[in-house]
């Protein structure tokens, strides 16, 4: 029976076989800057890197010792705070979840589509933040605090927890072809985050959240794509909640 | 020419704390936020672990218990009223979290679920005591988000993507405003306000196996330091045990808590060895020098010899699923290791700056032993010490840190805002701001600053980490000097004005120096061992001598001073670290 | 060079605010239009898979398939109100179906207000000009009288 210790040895192995070799990876990256060109052009970068080495890190090091000027967005590189998202190899992806090993020997890397680009991969995130506002992303309560908690039952918290994962990272909203066109419409982060209120027991502004979704930027202009649930990094089932909202809508009115 | 704004209170930074006072402040008073990031990107986002009150849900709890837990945790360096009166307020800054909708996790009759954590006990170490509120296993993302949606409701005004880099002071030493350089434009802005708030959170990018943000980089501190405000107990940072290895990716104390057990390459079991009683659930700090050890003794895994194991393979795969399921991913995702039949690499991992801006328990920054405050500053969150962590966090207490304080420095701001008249700025306000980038911007040629940062980064994990000594504390004294000498002739390739991130990350590691400085400073001074700052040539804790908080400043000259103020006790005598 | 106003991320001005009620709007009825068309879109849909297959069926399949299709085999069909009906339907509800089909794809795709209401306007237009001299055929053909005289 397999000690632990050779568990290790094995696991061990395995990686530092893996990792012997640096690999050489290309990178083709789409350069803006408003101060040198109206166009956008790309450029391309060759470094070694670990296979398991993180995409934005690899970034950091074309930024670091191959070209200072290119700028983009990281913060906690590990999933969690959203700065990264960028369409690599044609799909948006946080560059802190792809691994070198994940995008081969040559990568694409462009900013993710439909808002405002304002230098290399950083976009203009206001048009979706104020999508994210227009649907009263808090909690409408107005009958009264308790001294305590609210009580909620864990049937009723289990309800809305996919949608509670929500990073506000673009990947969806900025993947779905409808918002390519008109990024009036509020998008899909912007659904997801008040089905996290809908469908939370404790909320009393269901009502108006939902007049809000009924409009002509609302949900209904969601042709279930699909690509938004394929983006999201959190594994959020983006389409099925906005369905879900869709039929809130359909079932409140009749 | 700079543009000027003037508000009653500026929050610098928007992760929890800065968040949370600016929600008491707006609502009395003109607000402002500004923050280097947009405000969800905040690093209190990765919290998993839990916020802790002793609301007694599920079992019978104190708040005293509580303070005493947190007093001891912190290795008696924890300043006793403060943990005291967190640990009072906790109770209402959980309620009112879940009043503004925080998903907490639930009991069976729907009341907010609460679970066991490190460190917390019952009857003052007799037992482990449920006290951890959760939401899954992201709870501060939840924390986070909530704080934004309430910010939302308030139509809070944030400036993005600003950069707090230089604090106005008066000519009587009053804060009255700050320097801030726009991102998108290279613009400079002056903001003025009769009450700063700064809540920039902690410098763990200063070494290299770090769970921080990339933009953690000590921003307050450093910004308050160079204009002569003293930084305390700098030398106290929390190193935890299980951070991925090479990565420093955090992999929640949790793990720990739901049985998953620490293992060398041998894979031995070896907390056996270094704590007979609770082994795996150790406070961070010696499971964290318990590693270092096996692997200074050679029994440390990986192509280097450094790493240990996390096992949790015996656990059952249904409660990895559902209660550990981000650390999972973490290994799956950047490490290839299958967690339910693979032993984890690991790595103790730079955490947690429990030392910062010194303030009182009103989140007012003081001066000097004799606490002396500075009109119109505040600090709250990891960037401050007021101290209620003292020589090592528990955790669970981060993200209350931040609800308590955060409101706290707000209450007290907002009644500033109300009694004090807005002062001036000095005449050229932007000058020296100007200078230190125009400096960067010029140099055509010279050093490469992310090479320096790498220097920084490796030479703190070697020199001043989980185990320090006089020697490489002094060795660490002098790289630094060397590396500032260094940084002073940083050249940058993008002399663009838009988005200029590699200016940003320049001024970002002149930050990360200064406090680097201060830390080691700090740790040489304290000759004991205490919480997170273990020395092997001092290796016990000495409270005849050291029952005091270091507070160390920066003269005109460039030269460091050390002052110190005594620990402030209460009804808990030093006792040995046991548990 | 773009203000700060346009870069930060809210319209206030910092100043506190009072409270909001936002049950204030619940008296009036959540979805209107969108959600009507939302719904015809997929009810008309189905029934139309039973007309619009079914028609196609009937021309094609039997024997001789739609080359059997002349003046008497309309007539005959249509001196049944069944099939005019069917007919009736079909050309209603797929030109509404359709027309609300293009009106969303201009939506989505055609950015500026004014060229996209010209193109519903046109789409409008044809649509009722189809539908009505559809309805007058189907309501008023008369085999016996045809061409109509006028």
């Amino acid at each position: 029976m397999a000690t632990p210790a050779d568990v290790l040895q094995d696991s061990d192995a395995r990686r530092a076989g893996g990792a012997a070799g640096a690999v050489t990876l290309t990178l083709r990256i789409r350069r803006f800057n408003p101060e040198i060109s109206q166009d956008s052009w790309w450029d391309e970068f060759t470094v070694e890197a670990d296979p398991l080495d993180r995409l934005v890190e690899v970034l950091h090091q074309v930024k670091w010792y191959h070209d200072g000027t290119l700028s983009f967005r990281r913060s906690c590189a590990h999933g969690i705070c959203g700065s990264d998202a960028m369409l690599i190899n044609g799909r948006n992806a946080l560059a802190c979840k792809v691994l070198v090993d994940d995008v081969g020997p040559r990568v694409t890397i462009e900013p993710i589509r439909g808002l405002a680009v304002l230098k290399d991969l950083i976009v203009d995130m206001d048009p979706f933040l104020e999508g994210y506002r227009t649907v009263l992303p808090f909690l409408i309560n107005d009958s009264g605090e308790p001294d305590k908690e609210r009580l909620q039952s864990a049937e009723e918290r289990a309800r809305f927890d996919d949608t509670t994962k929500c990073i506000l990272c673009a990947a969806c909203t900025t993947s779905c072809p409808i918002f390519w066109g008109d990024e009036g419409y509020i998008g899909p982060a912007a659904i997801v985050n008040a089905h996290r209120f809908i469908f939370d027991s404790r909320d009393e502004g269901s009502r108006e959240r939902l007049k809000i979704l009924s409009e002509k930027t609302g949900v209904f202009r969601c042709r279930t794509t699909f690509n938004c649930t394929d983006a999201c990094p959190r594994g959020i089932q983006v389409t099925k909640a906005i369905q879900e909202v869709k039929r809130s809508i359909l079932f409140d009115r009749f | 020419m700079a543009t000027t704004h003037t508000y009653d209170a500026l929050v610098i930074g928007a992760g929890g704390a800065g968040m949370r006072a600016a929600i008491e402040l707006s609502d009395q008073v003109r607000t402002a936020v500004i923050s280097k990031l947009y405000p969800t990107r905040s690093h209190t986002g990765a919290a998993q672990g839990g916020v802790c009150a002793a609301l007694g849900n599920t079992e019978e709890d104190h708040a005293e218990w509580h303070a005493f837990d947190t007093v001891k945790g912190g290795d008696y360096l924890t300043d006793q009223p403060a943990a005291q009166l967190m640990a009072e307020e906790a109770i209402d800054a959980i309620y009112q979290l879940e009043r503004w909708g925080l998903p907490f996790n639930r009991t069976p009759d729907g009341r907010i679920d609460q679970r066991r954590f490190g460190g917390h006990t019952a009857e003052h170490g007799e037992r482990p005591v449920r006290r951890a509120c959760y939401a899954a296993d992201r709870t501060g993302h939840m924390i986070l988000q909530t704080l934004y949606q309430q910010c939302v409701k308030r139509d809070v005004r944030f400036f993005n993507e600003f950069y707090c880099l230089d604090l106005l002071r008066d000519a009587h030493g009053a804060a009255t405003g700050v320097v801030a350089y726009e991102l998108a434009t290279g613009e400079l802005h002056i903001f003025r306000a009769k009450s700063i708030v700064f809540a920039t959170g902690g410098y763990g990018r200063m070494f290299s196996v770090t769970s921080n943000a990339h933009a953690l980089t000590g921003d307050g501190p450093a910004v308050a330091w160079r204009r002569g405000v003293p930084l305390e107990d700098m030398e106290m940072f929390q190193f935890h045990p299980t951070g991925l290895a090479k990565l420093g990716v955090l992999l929640s104390e949790a793990a720990r808590g739901e049985g998953g057990i620490v293992r060398n390459k041998d894979g031995e079991r070896f907390m056996e060895r270094y704590a007979p009683t609770i082994k795996d659930l150790a406070p961070r700090d010696m499971v964290s020098r318990a590693i270092y050890q096996e692997i200074k003794e050679g029994r440390g895994g990986g192509p280097n010899g450094d790493w240990a194991y996390l096992d949790i393979t015996h656990l059952d795969p249904k409660v990895i699923e559902e209660k550990l399921p981000d650390i999972t991913e973490f290994a799956r995702v950047y490490l290839k290791v299958e967690p339910t039949n693979e032993l984890v690499p690991i790595q103790p991992t730079a955490h947690y700056a429990m030392g910062g801006i010194p303030t009182d328990v009103d989140g007012r920054v003081v001066e000097g032993a004799a606490e002396t405050p500075i009109p119109g500053l505040y600090a709250a969150g990891e960037c401050a010490c007021v101290s209620v962590h003292g020589a090592n966090r528990l955790g669970t207490n981060s993200l209350l840190d931040l609800v308590v304080f955060g409101r706290r420095a707000g209450v007290d701001a907002a009644r500033h805002v109300k009694e004090a008249p807005l002062g001036d700025v000095p005449e050229r306000p932007t000058e020296r701001t100007l200078s230190m980038l125009n400096a960067v911007l010029e140099r055509a040629e010279g050093e490469n600053a992310a090479d320096i940062r790498k220097e920084l980064q490796a030479n703190m994990f070697d020199l001043a980490f989980v185990v320090r000594s006089e020697e490489s504390l002094s060795k660490m004294e002098t790289i630094i000097g060397e590396l500032q000498e260094r940084f002073g002739r940083v050249a940058i390739s993008d002399k663009g004005a838009l988005y200029n991130t590699d200016l940003m990350e320049t001024v970002e590691l002149g930050f990360l120096l200064d406090c680097a400085q201060a830390l080691v400073v700090s740790a040489r001074a304290r000759t004991e061992s205490r919480g997170g700052h273990y020395r092997d040539d001092h290796p016990l804790r000495d409270d005849a001598n050291w029952l005091k908080h270091t507070l160390a400043s920066r003269n005109d000259d460039g030269s460091i001073s050390l002052d110190f103020k005594p620990v402030k006790m209460g009804p808990y005598v030093p006792m040995e670290r046991k548990y | 060079m773009a203000t700060t106003i346009e870069r930060s991320t809210t319209s206030g001005d910092g100043a506190p605010r009072p409270p909001r009620d936002y049950t204030r709007g619940s008296e009036r009825p959540v979805g209107g239009f969108e959600l009507w068309m939302w719904l015809f879109m997929r009810i008309s849909g189905i029934v139309l898979l039973v007309l619009a297959l079914g028609h196609t069926l009937i021309m094609h399949l039997p024997s001789g398939g739609v080359d059997r299709v002349d003046f008497g085999f309309v007539a005959t069909r249509w001196a049944s109100p069944f099939w005019r009906s069917w007919d009736w339907m079909l050309l209603t509800l797929a030109l509404i179906h359709g027309i609300n089909g293009l009106r969303n794809i201009t939506l989505d795709y055609v950015r500026k207000p004014g060229t996209r209401f010209a193109a519903n306007m046109v789409f409008y237009v044809l649509g009722f000009t189809l539908f009505v001299l559809g309805t007058i055929i189907v309501v008023t053909f008369d085999p016996s009288n045809w061409p109509p005289v006028a």
